[in-house]
């Protein structure tokens, strides 16, 4: 359904951020990204929705195609209207001086169809915390709220493919729960989901299949299960490997076998 | 003593209007582009201008030539959206106000270049509705001034907030990489606002021009826009027509009080100094939001 090839992006021409990186995402999956601080995960985000120029990136390699049409170099708009693939930023990219009504109705300013006021009533009905809150500005609702209202624009743009930037970013675990179980339900309900998360052990729980990414490359892919059950990977961004601590140079040893995957 | 100060205060609300649909049209562009426009005031003289030509030289009646000359304003608007600052979309908004201020320079030489710096009559040829109240006496023009520059303020919140691109354009103001996300064009909402922007000066440029006379000059007006969104607030649009209505009240006020005791001239100054006045104990301006950065 999308397909990440040999992608190469660098910024203001010289800062090179992804460097060759190829994945895949069937139709129907949920599909997780995890890596550390300034491994291009955000970066990929903004390649595939078509968001790179707006942060003055290019595309130097490579291609991105959903559905096997490329849309490298078409703006974000065109990939959103085009192919219903909707990116939902990192810290909660909610309209703050608008109330949560306006942000859905802002959402779904692309669509001309007759039912936008009744997504805005499902949408309301999916996430009823917002629906108590009536008219608050967005502003003024917490962390977990405004994720949650940013999540029900994204379904009022109706997507096929949602791609959420660490959507747990700064939120409280108990929030975090609540927030994966509805992405969860969302990917049961049909929706092809890219989950690029730092808390890999939440996102590795609900995901179908992972990639882990480092400096701008896949270090590492398998299913979710076997990403879960992985050494390196509990190790390194789980925080739970087994045995000893690993001593500087087991970590210099893994860092050179990644460079080799 | 009373009337006097009841006319001034009359006559300042009712010039302040304009002022403040003056300074709409600049805090609309600075919401969706944070830039300044400094061509405020040859935007101004555009459109009024255009008014000019289609119920002067075409003889078109008002409520023909006036739809027109600000359907024109707006396009004229438009096309320099397009021409100068949609390249700059995501860039600093500093470069968007240099553009600006060049924009400034070259429309006032494009205004003198066809119309030349002569001074045209300028009359709107509307009802005369002035207004006598014992000693109290507001004209006509000022009274039209008011009407319409409050009717168009009006029609521009109702499509700021109660329409779907109002909506956008207030998504869109708010960041545009957020708006992009959702599918919202931003370089078309930066069209319409600035169409809209261009709309909402073009109609100062009118009445402030049915005052007596229009030439390329009576841009210089435009500049009371700086004070008007400085004291209000550089993003607020309540904070425009207050800020409009402050500054139009200031310059009667000096005028009433202060220029008859020999400080001619004292009326253009003083908006600044109250300008400077409220910078010192509310930076952002009256209704300006407070940026909280982190460092």
């Amino acid at each position: 359904m999308l397909a990440v090839e040999n992608l190469r992006v660098v910024y203001h021409d010289v800062i090179s951020v992804l460097n060759g990186i190829s994945l895949t995402v069937n139709q129907g999956e949920n599909l997780i990204i995890i890596g550390a601080n300034g491994a291009g995960k955000t970066t990929l985000l903004r390649a595939i929705s078509g968001m790179i120029e707006f942060y003055d990136g290019d595309i130097i390699d490579g291609d991105v195609k959903v559905e096997g049409a490329s849309v490298k170099g078409i703006d974000a708009t065109a990939v959103m209207r085009k192919h219903r693939l909707t990116y939902v930023m990192e810290d909660r990219p909610v309209f703050w001086y608008l109330t949560i009504e306006e942000n859905l109705k802002a959402a779904a300013y692309c669509r001309w169809d007759g039912g936008v006021k009744a997504d805005i009533e499902q949408a309301l009905d999916h996430f009823p915390v917002l629906r108590r809150l009536g008219h608050r500005t967005a502003g003024y609702l917490s962390g977990g709220e405004q994720q949650m209202l940013a999540i029900a624009m994204a379904l009022m743009t109706k997507p096929r493919i949602l791609l959420l930037d660490e959507p747990s970013l700064g939120l409280a675990p108990r929030v975090v729960e609540e927030l994966f179980e509805i992405i969860r339900r969302l990917h049961k309900g049909g929706l092809t989901v890219v989950l690029v998360e730092q808390n890999a052990h939440a996102a590795l729980s609900i995901g179908t299949r992972g990639y882990v990414m480092e400096t701008g490359r896949v270090v590492l892919e398998g299913s979710a299960r076997e990403l879960l059950a992985n050494e390196d990977v509990r190790e390194f961004y789980l925080g739970s490997g087994e045995g000893e601590r690993k001593s500087y140079r087991d970590a210099k040893r893994y860092k050179r076998r990644k460079r080799w995957l | 003593m009373m009337m006097d100060l009841l006319q001034a205060l009359g006559s300042g609300i009712l010039v302040g209007m304009v002022y403040a649909l003056l300074g709409l049209g600049v805090v609309i562009v600075f919401r969706a582009s944070e830039a300044f426009n400094f061509a405020v005031g040859e935007f101004l003289v555009v459109g009024a201008f255009l008014f000019l030509v289609f119920n002067s030289a075409l003889r078109l009646p008002i409520l023909v030539a006036l739809p027109l000359a600000l359907l024109a304003a707006g396009a004229v608007g438009g096309l320099i959206e397009r021409l100068t600052i949609k390249p700059l979309l995501g860039r600093n908004p500093i470069s968007m106000t240099i553009v600006t201020l060049g924009l400034a320079n070259v429309l006032r030489s494009l205004v003198q270049l066809v119309f030349g710096a002569h001074t045209y009559p300028f009359e709107l040829r509307l009802p005369d509705i002035k207004l006598e109240i014992g000693d109290l006496l507001f004209l006509s023009e000022a009274l039209w001034a008011a009407m319409l520059s409050l009717a168009t303020f009006g029609l521009v919140i109702l499509f700021l907030f109660r329409t779907r691109w109002g909506v956008a354009i207030r998504a869109t103001s708010e960041s545009q990489a957020k708006a992009l996300a959702f599918g919202i064009d931003a370089g078309f909402i930066l069209f319409l606002v600035w169409m809209v922007s261009a709309v909402c000066i073009a109609i100062s440029g009118i009445v402030i021009s049915n005052f007596g006379s229009l030439s390329y000059v009576t841009g210089i007006v435009g500049l009371r826009a700086i004070p008007v969104v400085l004291i209000g607030g550089m993003d607020s649009i309540g904070g425009a027509l207050v800020g409009g209505i402050v500054v139009g009240v200031c310059e009667a006020l000096v005028g009433a009080y202060i220029e008859p005791r020999g400080l001619i001239g004292f009326k253009e100054v003083a908006p600044y100094i109250l300008l400077l006045i409220v910078l010192i104990f509310r930076p952002y301006g009256l209704f300006g939001t407070v940026r909280i950065e982190r460092v």
